[in-house]
């Protein structure tokens, strides 16, 4: 972290000397006296209860450490394991890589980095000095060296180093410090290799297993160096390209990383070339070809007629498919569908030669990835997995919630536009839409549709369970996200509709250049809220028959023969993990509303 | 000239008339806003519309773009009636530029960004063609380096004339400025004026509602005095500001002056 630059950027005061700092804010008055003692009596109190449970004798540690792989990937066969640290491997470089494009480099003084030390290692100390008598005794000195270590170094970059509120660690320093204290913490501290071997728990002593260490580290490294390259590329080619494609990453990658890596589909190459390939060249060139021609300009109605068309074949397809009149493939339905919506939206996009090509581009592009990833998603998994689901534990949290944030966004945001249009029929049936799923309870939505959305649906069109709850979730978040859009709606002025229809802006295009980003800015704070709420909400998969992180920790680590009914640890363990998901995903929206703000400081 | 001259008695309107208003009427729900308007703006002509606030003239400028859609009457707009046809509106509205009183600049896009959008989404045009054009048109306005700013870091009259350029923009062939000036401190109202006034210089066939006497004595063609939804008197600055004919013209002069 010797990478400090001397900022005259934003200025910090200097600070006030400790115990002026103390008097002033815990010791001005009698009342402000009592108070802090007071407090301070309630807070010791409650950290020691803490420890107590973390430190308590029937507190057994060993039953989390062992059983680490299964909370994080439940049931994945470990000699597959390969794929889950490809796919966090191709995770930690697409992070690299879209904080260099969107030049994400915060940096922060040496003063707040002293003030942190300080407090962690004043806290460490005062644990040290509480801790039951039960802790071990070398945590214990551990402790001690630790918080008498942070606080020496805290008070040479506070007091030794000239000027450290002027003085400034950029992201590639923060970064590189933060990855170095993990990989060390795994790399030296004696936590102990646990682990099954043939049903048993095996334990031995010293650190962790380098199976897990090494991929560690290097995932580490390969983030800093994606980043470090990325900034490089970001001063020889322009940026706008380079973070469209890292949005077209975070919008296909994940499922390449759920679907093609940790699900390893059995491609049946003779029905791929004979069928699928055919099937998604004709859909991605003739619906491409069809786009070009129909985007020249004048060709509005032309295109709103044939869409319409198009819409309709796309209906009667879906009606076949209930009453089985003619055999067609899913996929083909789907496809039709979304050619009638494309054909539909292209008089908005119409115009000179470049730009119909680039509309025509990106269906043709969008098609490859759908088609590819349906084939994906219809194949077998070459998988040796004995339950079904092939997700579980932490990984099947993260996914569920990804994708249901992914999915209800878009839903959300029609919804909400729904609500607040002028047609009624579009009003009612979004209002009716919101109030029903807000009326009802998330577990009642899951079991409707994971027990009874099958049986409305026709024969030969199973649903896979994590399908049936990946939508009952979906339909839930984008009630509420509807919601949340709606105030960032109302926020926008009614100048703004005005300005926009006096420079002869069409209906969509006001909508998706003028008043949806304003709204979605004022709403980043409430939808942030409803993705944390989402998150949380995925421990209810355990009732639908998922094995998530709640699960293993609630039930299936109390029934393992050598840690029989031990809960606490588990879910003390996985608490943290929740908290430590959910506090990230809340300070990046508020970095974001930051970064909006500095944009267009008023 | 008087208010006969200005009343259309034959159908056919001439060709060189921008915009025809015949009988417009307007209510917001029991409130009548225009009682029958009937006033004529012809090509390259500056007309003024004077009145006291509740006159109906915002209305009557935001019924020609159909911000506001009257329920009865007709209104021309250079040869095109404004009717319910989705079309007809979208292509009206970009041959008439409107500047606000609140500016209504787009506060999440650069200056360069709100002059280039209508273009580049309404007129097709390639975004380098439309970017030297505001650029071009941000020199007129005389405020080139501010184009990667945003609007919220301008002042009130640098925003107003970045309005104007976004107007200007898509070339229109009409502009219509609804109190361009009312909500500008004192100092940057001539900066925003001189704009006008230039452009008046220019050609353009301008319809404007203002308080400002100094500007519509200099630059109008003809005044509309509108008090109540009526048109009371419309006549040339020289009319109006020394031989006023109607009571009400003269009473609402002698406070404004």
């Amino acid at each position: 972290m010797t990478d400090t630059t001397i900022d005259t950027a934003p200025p910090e005061a200097p600070l006030p000397s400790p115990v002026r700092w103390v008097r002033d804010n815990l010791f001005s008055s009698v009342s402000n006296t009592v108070q802090t003692v007071a407090f301070t009596a309630v807070l010791l109190g409650l950290l020691r209860w803490v420890l107590g449970l973390v430190f308590a004798d029937e507190s057994n540690w060993v039953s989390v450490a062992t059983n680490m792989r299964l909370l994080f990937t439940y049931n994945y066969p470990a000699e597959q394991f390969v794929r889950i640290w490809f796919a966090a491997g191709v995770l930690f470089v697409a992070v690299g890589a879209s904080f260099a494009a969107w030049n994400i480099n915060p940096s922060i003084t040496l003063r707040r980095i002293g003030v942190s030390l300080m407090g962690t290692g004043g806290i460490t100390l005062v644990v040290a000095l509480i801790t039951p008598s039960a802790t071990p005794s070398g945590l214990r000195t551990a402790m001690w060296v630790l918080g008498v270590a942070l606080v020496v170094i805290a008070a040479v970059v506070l007091r030794v180093i000239p000027e450290p509120h002027r003085r400034r660690v950029p992201f590639l320093g923060l970064l590189i410090g933060v990855s170095a204290i993990v990989c060390a913490i795994m790399w030296f501290v004696p936590f102990g290799d646990y682990g099954f071997s043939e049903g048993e728990p095996t334990a031995a002593d010293g650190i962790v297993a380098s199976s897990t260490r090494v991929p560690w580290t290097v995932l580490f490294i390969i983030m800093i160096a994606t980043y470090v390259a990325g900034r490089g590329l970001a001063q020889v080619v322009s940026l706008a390209p380079l973070r469209r494609a890292m949005i077209a990453w975070w919008v296909i990658g994940p499922a390449f990383i759920v679907f093609m890596v940790l699900r390893d589909p059995e491609f049946d190459w003779a029905h791929i070339w004979s069928t699928d390939l055919p099937m998604a060249a004709g859909f991605a060139l003739g619906g491409g070809a069809l786009i070009y021609l129909l985007a020249a300009p004048g060709r509005s109605d032309l295109a709103r007629v044939l869409g319409a068309i198009v819409a309709a074949a796309a209906v009667f397809n879906w009606v076949a498919a209930f009453f089985g009149w003619y055999p067609m493939l899913q996929k083909a339905r789907f496809s039709f569908a979304l050619a009638a919506i494309a054909i539909l939206l292209v008089p908005n996009f119409a115009g000179e030669r470049s730009a119909r090509l680039r509309v025509a581009a990106v269906w043709a592009g969008f098609m490859v990835v759908f088609h590819w990833l349906l084939t994906g998603i219809n194949t077998a998994s070459t998988l040796d997995i004995t339950a079904p689901p092939f997700l579980g534990g932490f990984v099947l949290t993260v996914s569920i919630a990804y994708y249901v944030m992914l999915a209800s966004f878009p839903l959300g945001v029609l919804l909400s536009l729904a609500r607040t249009s002028k047609l009624p029929i579009f009003r009612v049936l979004s209002t009716t839409y919101i109030e029903v799923v807000r009326g009802v309870p998330l577990i009642t939505v899951l079991f409707f549709f994971s027990i009874m959305l099958p049986l409305f649906l026709p024969s030969g069109m199973g649903i896979s369970d994590l399908a049936a709850v990946f939508a009952g979730y979906t339909v839930f978040s984008a009630a509420y996200m509807a919601e949340n859009i709606r105030g960032g709606l109302q926020s926008v002025r009614r100048g703004q509709y005005e300005a926009a229809d006096a420079l002869g802006l069409t209906t969509v295009q006001r909508t998706s250049l003028i008043v949806l980003p304003q709204a979605l800015r004022v709403s980043i704070p409430n939808l942030v809220g409803q993705a944390i709420a989402t998150f949380k909400e995925t421990s209810l998969i355990a009732i639908v028959g998922g094995f998530d992180l709640l699960r293993i920790a609630n039930s299936t680590i109390p029934n393992q023969p050598d840690f029989l009914g031990q809960k606490r640890p588990a879910l003390l363990f996985i608490s943290l993990v929740y908290f430590v998901v959910a506090y990230t995903m809340s300070r990046a929206s508020r970095n974001l509303e930051n970064r909006l703000q500095a944009g267009q400081a008023r | 000239m008087s208010i006969a001259d200005n009343a259309l008695t034959d159908e056919m309107a001439s060709r060189d008339d921008m915009i025809v208003c015949r009988g417009v009427k307007k209510w917001f729900g029991d409130f009548q806003a225009l009682r029958g308007v009937d006033v004529t703006v012809k090509d390259r002509e500056v007309m003024v519309v004077l009145g006291p606030s509740g006159s109906g003239k915002s209305t009557l400028i935001r019924c020609i773009n159909r911000l506001e859609v009257h329920q009865e009457g007709d209104i021309i707009v250079d040869g095109v009636e404004l009717t319910n046809d989705l079309r007809n509106i979208e292509k009206i509205r970009s041959e008439v530029g409107m500047v606000f009183q609140q500016f209504n600049l787009f506060p999440h896009l650069t200056v360069l960004d709100n002059i280039t959008l209508a273009p580049i989404w309404v007129r097709k045009k390639p975004k380098a063609e439309a970017e030297a054009k505001a650029m071009e048109l941000l020199e007129r306005v005389g405020i080139p380096e501010q184009a990667a700013k945003f609007p919220g870091q301008l002042s009130g009259g640098q925003q107003q004339r970045v309005a104007i350029a976004r107007s200007l923009a898509m070339e229109p062939r009409i502009m219509l400025f609804d109190e361009p000036t009312s909500a500008l401190d004192p100092e940057m109202i001539s900066e925003v004026l001189d704009v006008m006034k230039d452009l008046a210089r220019g050609g353009m066939t301008m319809m404007v509602v203002t308080h400002e006497m100094g500007f519509a004595r200099e630059v109008a063609d003809r005044l509309v005095f509108m008090e109540s939804g009526d048109v009371v008197e419309v006549g040339t600055p020289e009319h109006f500001f020394t031989n006023p004919q109607e009571e009400r013209t003269k009473l609402f002069l002698s406070q404004i002056l």
